[in-house]
C-alpha cells in the first residue's frame, strides 16, 4: 500500500466512521455550497428571467416614419430584421384615424393594429370577450362601450369622413403645363357658371369646357356652344382680361365676365374622396386602466378599406434585451434608414436596467453573507473536531508525524468534506434555484453545466479557508500529553 | 554498549525541580524499570527519553546522539526512528481498525504494509481481531495492538509507560510476555511503572525520588 493510500484511508476513515461532528461541517458547507449554487444559478438566469417579466409592462422600443416619410408595413419588416429573432418578443403596428359612428354623432380615434401582435406587445390589455380574429371585427375600449352602450357580439356602424383639404393648391400655382383645371365663378342672377381648363405643354390653354346651364339659354347659356367666343381662349395665357384678351359674346356680357374670372381662379382638379363606411362586429371590450379605453381597434386589412392607404403611424416594440443592447438596435436602425427613426420607451428600459442592477446586488450580497456564514460554520466545527482529537494528534505527533503531516490530514479532511459538500450543493443548488425560478418567476431555469464543477472548487476552497485555524491549532498541540495518562 | 546515557540532567519548571541532576546509562538490549511515586519526575524523564521534551540542563546521549540540543523536528524524525512508544491509555486512533492503526505507525516512518502489519498483530495474537475497530476490543486487546504498532517499525528502544496500568493481571501477563519475547530479541525496554511485579520482571529497576534516583537495582 502506498503512503497516498493510506492516507485517502484516513482521511475518508475519520469522516465516514466519526459521523456526528463530521456530518455537522458536512451540512454547512453543503447548505452553503447548495444555497451558492442555487444563487449563481438564479444570478445568471435573472436577466433572461427578469426580461421576459419586464415585457409584461409593454413596449420597450418604437419604430416611427421620420418627418415627410411614410411607415409601411414593407418598410417595418425590413427594420425588424435587425433585432435577432429570438429576442423580438413582438411588435405591433398601429394606424391612428378618426372614425365618426353617424348614427349616435359620436367620433372615436381608431387605431389599425395586428391583433396576433397586440397581446405579446401588451400583455396588461384585459379583454372581456376575445380579440378580433377576422375583417370586419372590432375591439372596443371599455369608455367607448360604456358611452354608446354596446357589448360584445353588438355590430356598429363606423365611417371615415376624409379630411378637407386645406392644401389645395391655389390658381397660380395650378398652372402647370398639361394641367388639368377646374373653376367656377357666379354669374347672371346668381347662378354658377362651371369652367373646366386643359393646359398644354407651354401651360397655355388648349382647351375649354363651359357649363352655364344656369344662365338664360338664349343669352349666357351660348357661351357654352359658341365657338368664335371659346376659339378666343385658345393658345391664351392665364390670367385672361375681359376686354383685351377676349371679348364678351355680345348680350352675354355677366356671364363673359363670370366664364374669364372661372378661368382665372381655376384650380388643379382633386378627384374627391368619398366618405367610407363598414359595419363592424364587437368581439371584445379592452380595459387597460389606460387611454386605450378611448380607443376602437380594429384590423389593418379595415383601416385600409376605409382610408385607401396602408401608411402605418407607430409600431411598438417588445425586445428581450438590456438597456444598452436596445440602444445598440435603435441606433443602427436610425442610422441605416432615413425613412424610419427607432425610439426607446426609456421609462421601461430604465427600470428594467435599474431594477437588474438592484438585484443582482441582493445576489451577490447573499452570497458573500452566505460565504461567510458557511466559513465560520466550518471552522467552528473543524475547531471543535480539533479540540476534540487532541489526543489523536498528539498520538499521531508521538509516533513521529511531522507538522507537514498533521496540516496535510487535517487539509485533506476538509478538502474531502468541500468535495462532497461541493457536489451535495451543486446537485441540491440546481433543485433549489429551479424551485425558487418555478416559484417566483414562474418559469423553469436552464442548467449550467459548468456549475457543478465550479461548486466544487469554491466549496473545497472555503472548506481549505476554514480549516486554516484549526490546522494551526492542531499542529501547536504537544505529544507529550499523550504520555501523561490522562 | 551503550543504547541510552543521561549525563546530569535537570528540568526546572520555575522553582520546581523535576529532575535534580540525574545521570543514567542504559546498555543496548538492556529491560530496565522506573519506579517511583507520582511526583517523583517519572513522566518528565520518560518525555526527555522519548524526545518529546528536552533538559534544562545535561546532555542526553541516544544512540550516540546528543539529543538535548535538537530543534523539536529533529527530536520528531529520531523519535520516529528510533522509539517505540506505549502508553497506559493504550491510545489508538478510534476510528481506525486494529491493523490501520498499526499501519499509521508505518505510514509516519516509511511506508504502511499491511501484510507485515498483520504479522505484528499476529505476533500479540490478534491477527482474527484485525479488522475489528479500538470500540470493539478489549483494553487488554487494545495493548497488544499498541505492542505491536511499537515493535513494527523495529525501533533501538520501546518506551513504555504504565502499560499494564489499566489492564487486569491475565492481560498484564501477556503484556509481560510479550517484552519478555521482545528483550529475548535484543530490544531495549524501558518501562515506567509503579508495579513491583512488573518492575521485577524487569533486569534492573531505577526508583525515582523528588527528582533523583534514589536507588538502581538489579
Amino acid at each position: 500500500m502506498t503512503k497516498r493510500r493510506m492516507f485517502l484511508r484516513m482521511i475518508t476513515a475519520s469522516l465516514l466512521r466519526r459521523r456526528s461532528r463530521m456530518l455537522i461541517a458536512l451540512l454547512s458547507i453543503g447548505i452553503g455550497a447548495t444555497i451558492l449554487a442555487g444563487l449563481v444559478t438564479i444570478y445568471v438566469d435573472v436577466p433572461r428571467q427578469m426580461g421576459a417579466q419586464f415585457r409584461s409592462y409593454g413596449a420597450n422600443m418604437l419604430i416611427l416614419p421620420r418627418e415627410g416619410a411614410t411607415l409601411t408595413g414593407d418598410r417595418l419588416a425590413e427594420v425588424l430584421e435587425k433585432i435577432p429573432q429570438d429576442e423580438l418578443i413582438g411588435a405591433t403596428p398601429y394606424r391612428y384615424v378618426r372614425l365618426d359612428m353617424t348614427s349616435r354623432q359620436q367620433s372615436f380615434t381608431a387605431a389599425g393594429t395586428d391583433f396576433s401582435q397586440v397581446p405579446k406587445t401588451s400583455p396588461y390589455f384585459s379583454i372581456e370577450g376575445m380579440y378580433p380574429e377576422n375583417t370586419r371585427e372590432v375591439l372596443i375600449g371599455k369608455n367607448i362601450a360604456d358611452i354608446i352602450g354596446v357589448k360584445t357580439g353588438s355590430t356598429m356602424e363606423l365611417t371615415y369622413q376624409p379630411a378637407a383639404s386645406s392644401k389645395t393648391a391655389g390658381p397660380e400655382e395650378s398652372r402647370l403645363p398639361n394641367a388639368e383645371l377646374a373653376g367656377s365663378a357666379e354669374g347672371f342672377g346668381g347662378g354658377i357658371v362651371y369652367v373646366s381648363v386643359k393646359l398644354d405643354d407651354r401651360s397655355a390653354i388648349a382647351s375649354l369646357g363651359i357649363d352655364a346651364g344656369t344662365q338664360t339659354p338664349e343669352y349666357g347659356g351660348r357661351t357654352a356652344e359658341d365657338q368664335d367666343f371659346l376659339n378666343q381662349f385658345i393658345g391664351k395665357t392665364l390670367p385672361l382680361t375681359l376686354g383685351e384678351d377676349v371679348d364678351a359674346l355680345s348680350g352675354a356680357t355677366v356671364t363673359s365676365e363670370a366664364v374669364v374670372q372661372a378661368v382665372n381662379t381655376a384650380r388643379k382638379a382633386e378627384t374627391a374622396a368619398k366618405p367610407q363606411t363598414l359595419n363592424f362586429t364587437v368581439t371584445g371590450i379592452l380595459t387597460t386602466g389606460g387611454e386605450e379605453e378611448d380607443y376602437v381597434f380594429l384590423s389593418l386589412e379595415d383601416m385600409k378599406t376605409l382610408t385607401g392607404s396602408d401608411q402605418l403611424d407607430v409600431a411598438e416594440l417588445s425586445v428581450s434585451a438590456g438597456a444598452e443592447q436596445l440602444e445598440t438596435y435603435a441606433d443602427s436602425i436610425s442610422q441605416d434608414s432615413d425613412t424610419v427613426q427607432a425610439r426607446l420607451v426609456k421609462r421601461v428600459t430604465r427600470s428594467e436596467a435599474s431594477v437588474l442592477e438592484k438585484l443582482t446586488a441582493l445576489v451577490f450580497l447573499v452570497t458573500l453573507v452566505v460565504l461567510l456564514l458557511t466559513m465560520i460554520c466550518v471552522s467552528t466545527t473543524m475547531m471543535a473536531v480539533v479540540s476534540e482529537r487532541r489526543r489523536e494528534i498528539g498520538l499521531r505527533k508521538a509516533l513521529g508525524a511531522s507538522d507537514g503531516s498533521i496540516r496535510a490530514e487535517f487539509l485533506g479532511e476538509g478538502l474531502f468534506l468541500g468535495l462532497l459538500g461541493g457536489v451535495m450543493g451543486g446537485i441540491l443548488g440546481f433543485v433549489f434555484a429551479q424551485v425558487v425560478s418555478v416559484n417566483v418567476f414562474g418559469s423553469s431555469i436552464t442548467f449550467q453545466p459548468l456549475l457543478l464543477p465550479v461548486t466544487i472548487i469554491v466549496s473545497m476552497a472555503i472548506a481549505a479557508l476554514s480549516c486554516l485555524l484549526p490546522i494551526k491549532r492542531a499542529v501547536a498541540i504537544d505529544p507529550a500529553l499523550v504520555l501523561k495518562g490522562e | 554498549m551503550s543504547l541510552l546515557e543521561l549525563k546530569n540532567i535537570s528540568k526546572i519548571y520555575g522553582d520546581l525541580k523535576a529532575l535534580d541532576n540525574v545521570s543514567l546509562h542504559v546498555d543496548q538490549g538492556e529491560w530496565v524499570a522506573i519506579m517511583g511515586p507520582s511526583g517523583s519526575g517519572k513522566s518528565t524523564m520518560m518525555n526527555i527519553i522519548g524526545c518529546m521534551d528536552k533538559p534544562t540542563k545535561g546532555e542526553v546521549l541516544l544512540d550516540g546522539v546528543d539529543i538535548s540540543k535538537e530543534s523539536s523536528k529533529a527530536l520528531t524524525d529520531i523519535r520516529r526512528d528510533k522509539i517505540g512508544l506505549i502508553f497506559q491509555q493504550f491510545h489508538m486512533v478510534n476510528y481506525l481498525t486494529a491493523v490501520e492503526n498499526v499501519m499509521v505507525s508505518q505510514y509516519y516512518h516509511s511506508m504502511p504494509d499491511e501484510k507485515e502489519a498483520l504479522e505484528a498483530l499476529e505476533r500479540v495474537g490478534l491477527r482474527e481481531r484485525a479488522r475489528h475497530l479500538p470500540s470493539q476490543l478489549s483494553g487488554g486487546e487494545q495493548q497488544r495492538v499498541c505492542v505491536a504498532r511499537a515493535l513494527i517499525n523495529h525501533p533501538e528502544l520501546i518506551l513504555a509507560d504504565e502499560p499494564t496500568g489499566n489492564l487486569d493481571e491475565a492481560n498484564e501477563n501477556i503484556v509481560l510476555d510479550l517484552f519478555a519475547q521482545l528483550h529475548k530479541e535484543g530490544t531495549t525496554l524501558i518501562v515506567v511503572t509503579h508495579d513491583p511485579e512488573v518492575a521485577d520482571a524487569a533486569q534492573r529497576t531505577i526508583v525515582l525520588e523528588h527528582g533523583r534516583i534514589a536507588d538502581n537495582r538489579q
